[in-house]
């Protein structure tokens, strides 16, 4: 074999290595990274890819040959009513999604992306509008409520205590009126609207408000809280009749007499529908149907295939997922969206499955939320600032105070210049704890002799930073300046410089590229340490160890709040760090090769 | 003489005034605590005494006795395991980052496309802070939740069972590994600057005679590295006896106990000393710590100096 070829194959085989080394050594920062905007479940129970979005129907509808369904991550789903097969598919990648079907257009509510319009005939032309909303927790927003009525739409999310309704204006784009909705039950939360006449209804967490919508004024307010606990989620309106459901069951309200007239289904329901005469209420477990007129209960949950608790399979069928949350009738053809995006065909008469299509998956979750919860749990922007106040003003109090040193232990041959050095040398050798036991008990005992406040104050950790590095630095620096030209001084000397014109104007410009580097580097090791940080600071003036310290301690089972920290305490200094990376490497290498 | 002597200092008054902040400073947080330190270890200055400061009993060398030789102190135990943790702790990240770190100075000393973005990737964990690595490996030694455990089992198959990493005799690799992981980039920086200052025409003549890359490693390479794994070893040896960060916050994210096979000198002393206020013994176990890294780093300076004149 040549030389040269065998050199090369050996070159090739290096490079790998140090590649997949490269690979091994930056995992565990990218995990950390990774690990801040997963969701914490995901971390606990051990999965390693990131979560999609859950994709369960919220709403179908039938319109002429296509049929829409709507998911619950913001997809859109355009599919041939007969053969169920894609005709288009977009995602608007919201949460706490809600939908609304107009004549040209497809609205789409959201927390975090406000109000969405699609287009019906190109879903991939869409438009964003922001609306006027407070400031609120977007963890905490349960969902988003959106209905057409009297030509406008009506908005709200789902999040206790804003009760306001924003009325949009689909002709001119924008929001028309703001209604609020105080009430006798307040605070309260607003799960659902129907608008019916010249009255939209209200569905809160407590009970039916009954809202005029031409004044603008709360009519009257029905508590329903021993029917429906925890809301009415959804209405639909039967003749001048409302039927309300939520967790508990669906039942029949009158507006007249304002009191529950029937009970149709007692049970968690998930979707609720009316076609004529007919309720429709999805069930976990399947669907059933309820006459008005009539008064029979159809029950449709034996076609579905049912599960015991355990796992074991009671009854196999075709419809796998039995969680009916949305129903569309076309003549004898009833369409069923569930859970995990299935929407099913079925012939009412011959109660016989046509087909099933599947929507497709959710979008990956990236909880860019985890920082905000982080941030709202801790003061974090406190510790940063003290942080950057507490390492700054040490590192530029260290630099200065040990350019001075270095440069007089550099240049000058001084009685006690031998002891001086040696003490430099000696620090390094003792244990910080040393230190800190009794600076400890000097500084509590100082404040109680003359009431100065020492331990928990700025300049008490500036003070004990500064005096613990510039040891370090003047042994980094003294190499710097050791670097500078003799002559250069002392032609400045014979020109008539004083001791101190040299080293202000001839030495220190020379020097600069040193001091920047053990600055940087006094800072970075300043903003590392923790031992000191957590005895001499209090609360006011904790720097981000000992934050983080007590936040991670607190919260010893949210792995995805705690990487959220530590990346965020990662990446100033990284960034600091690459932007000077040049300095700090010339500095450090230079001040310790020469030995 | 006298007069010789204060015409040097009238000479250098400017250097006087150049270090006297730091002689002031160091004065109040070096020579002063040190001093009261070392006394302080003859006190019985524990949680009932804490407010009578120097003031608190004088018992002599109890504190020593309680932590060296007594077999009833519970100190004496503890203490016994972390110096046996740190010791091995201390040798094996030095010698695991002066390796690992020779070998990427070795790797990064080639001429190949991307080497500045190479060079950079691998300082990356020297960044990340020394309380974030405790924290970040904390989680990632979990014995369920952790990846390191999730990728050996669920995914390569390379162990049947989860061990546990932070209880129990793997904890010492559990703290070992991280700090290699933080601090061999260091290393790497030092040896590379050192090997990029050996001349070229070494190896030129050492091809010329025909010797193989081994033999060109141990006789060039090693030798005119000198200066820098030797400062090495001594910065290693300081640092990791004396580290703290990263044991502290990688059980119970900082609130927890190391354990047996985990706690170190620094995590020891600061649990006696904050955690129970047991200040004169805190100062005792300082002092003697103290000593022996003094002794430590004088064998180094011996061994320095010894090689020197051999070579000279």
């Amino acid at each position: 074999m040549p030389y040269y070829l065998k050199k090369r194959i050996i070159d090739i085989i290096i490079s790998m290595f140090m590649i997949a080394f490269l690979a091994v050594n930056l995992f565990p920062i990218g995990w950390m990274m990774y690990c801040s905007v997963k969701e914490n479940l995901d971390i606990l129970i051990g999965k390693i890819p990131l979560s999609r979005a859950h994709n369960n129907i919220y709403e179908i509808f039938v319109e002429g040959d296509n049929l829409w369904a709507f998911t619950s991550d913001g997809g859109i789903n355009k599919w041939d009513r007969k053969t169920l097969e894609e005709k288009d598919h977009t995602t608007a990648q919201t949460m706490t999604t809600h939908f609304l079907l107009d004549r040209n257009y497809i609205w789409v509510s959201s927390a975090n992306k406000g109000l969405l319009r699609f287009e019906k005939n190109n879903l991939k032309n869409s438009k964003e509008y922001k609306l006027p909303l407070p400031d609120f927790d977007k963890a905490k927003v349960v969902g988003t409520t959106l209905v057409e009525g009297w030509g406008k739409i009506y908005f709200t999310i789902q999040y206790k205590g804003y009760e306001e309704i924003l009325e949009f204006d689909p002709g001119s784009l924008k929001v028309a009126r703001k209604f609020d909705l105080k009430n006798k039950l307040s605070p309260s939360q607003i799960r659902s609207l129907l608008p019916q006449g010249d009255i939209l209804w209200v569905g809160l967490d407590k009970g039916l408000l009954k809202f005029d919508i031409k004044s603008g004024k709360v009519l009257t307010v029905y508590d329903l809280a021993k029917y429906l606990p925890i809301g009415v989620s959804r209405m639909r309106s039967v003749d001048s009749r409302i039927v309300i459901s939520g967790n508990t069951g669906a039942f029949i309200f009158d507006p007249k007499t304002g009191s529950v007239a029937g009970t149709l289904f007692q049970g968690n329901v998930l979707g609720l529908r009316v076609f004529g005469d007919k309720v429709y209420i999805g069930t976990s477990r399947g669907f059933l149907t309820y006459d008005i007129k009539t008064g029979q209960t159809e029950n449709y949950e034996n076609l579905f295939r049912q599960v015991r608790a355990d796992g074991t399979v009671i009854k196999n069928s075709e419809f796998t997922p039995a969680e009916v949350t949305a129903f569309a009738l076309n003549q004898n053809q009833l369409y069923l969206g569930s859970s995990y995006g299935r929407v099913s065909a079925l012939n009412l008469n011959l109660r016989r499955v046509n087909g099933t299509s599947s929507a497709r998956m959710g979008h990956l979750v990236i909880a860019w939320i985890n920082y905000l919860d982080m941030w709202r749990n801790v003061d974090f922007g406190l510790y940063l600032r003290n942080s950057f106040f507490i390492c700054g003003m040490a590192m530029v109090f260290t630099m200065i105070f040990s350019t001075l040193a270095a440069y007089a232990l550099s240049r000058f041959d001084f009685p006690g210049s031998r002891t001086f050095s040696m003490a430099i040398l000696a620090t390094q050798m003792v244990p910080g704890i040393m230190f800190l036991i009794p600076t400890y008990s000097n500084f509590v005992k100082i404040t109680e002799m003359t009431s100065i406040p020492i331990k928990g104050t700025f300049y008490g950790m500036i003070f004990v930073y500064s005096v613990f590095f510039i040891p370090f630095s003047i042994w980094i620096l003294r190499g710097f300046f050791a670097a500078i030209p003799l002559e250069l001084e002392e032609a400045a000397r014979i020109d008539g410089c004083s001791p101190i014109q040299v080293f202000w104007y001839v030495v220190l410009p020379l020097a600069v590229p040193g001091i920047i580097a053990t600055g940087v580097y006094v800072f970075l090791t300043t903003w590392d340490e923790l031992m000191f940080a957590w005895v001499l600071t209090s609360a006011d003036t904790m720097t981000i160890p000992v934050g983080i310290r007590n936040f991670v301690g607190n919260y010893q089972n949210r792995f995805d709040l705690i990487m959220a920290a530590a990346t965020v305490a990662t990446v100033p200094v990284m960034i600091l760090f690459f932007m000077l990376q040049k300095y700090i490497v010339k500095g450090l290498t230079a001040g310790a090769v020469k030995g | 003489m006298f007069k010789r002597f204060w015409r040097r200092l009238v000479k250098n008054r400017v250097a006087y005034l150049f270090i006297l902040p730091t002689i002031l400073g160091m004065l109040a947080l070096h020579v002063t605590p040190i001093v009261q330190g070392i006394y302080m270890s003859f006190l019985e200055l524990n949680q009932y005494t804490i407010n009578q400061y120097l003031g608190a009993p004088f018992i002599g060398f109890k504190n020593y006795y309680d932590v060296l030789i007594n077999p009833r102190s519970p100190i004496r135990l503890g203490l016994f395991e972390a110096a046996r943790n740190t010791t091995i702790y201390t040798i094996l990240v030095t010698f695991g980052t002066l390796f690992i770190g020779l070998i990427a100075a070795l790797m990064v000393n080639r001429e190949f496309r991307g080497k500045g973005l190479v060079r950079t990737l691998f300082l990356f964990p020297w960044v990340v802070p020394t309380y974030v690595t405790g924290i970040l490996w904390g989680f990632m030694w979990q014995k369920e939740v952790g990846i390191i455990n999730i990728l050996l089992k669920d995914v390569f198959h390379l162990i049947p069972e989860k061990p546990f990493w932070l209880i129990g005799p793997n904890t010492l690799w559990a703290i070992i590994i991280p700090t290699v992981w933080r601090y061999w980039p260091f290393s790497m920086l030092l040896l590379l600057a050192g090997l990029q200052q050996i001349p070229e025409e070494l190896y030129e003549a050492a091809d010329i005679d025909g010797a193989s890359p081994w033999r060109k490693f141990w006789m060039i390479t090693w030798p005119l590295l000198k200066p820098v794994w030797a400062i090495l070893i001594l910065f290693g040896l300081i640092y990791n006896v004396y580290g703290f960060n990263i044991v502290i916050m990688m059980f119970g994210f900082g609130a927890g106990f190391p354990g047996e096979w985990g706690d170190i000198l620094m995590t020891n002393i600061f649990r006696n000393a904050f955690m129970q206020w047991n200040f004169g013994m805190g100062a005792a176990i300082s002092v003697l710590l103290m000593i022996t890294m003094i002794i430590i780093v004088n064998i180094w300076f011996y061994f320095y100096r010894k090689a020197e004149e051999v070579r000279e």
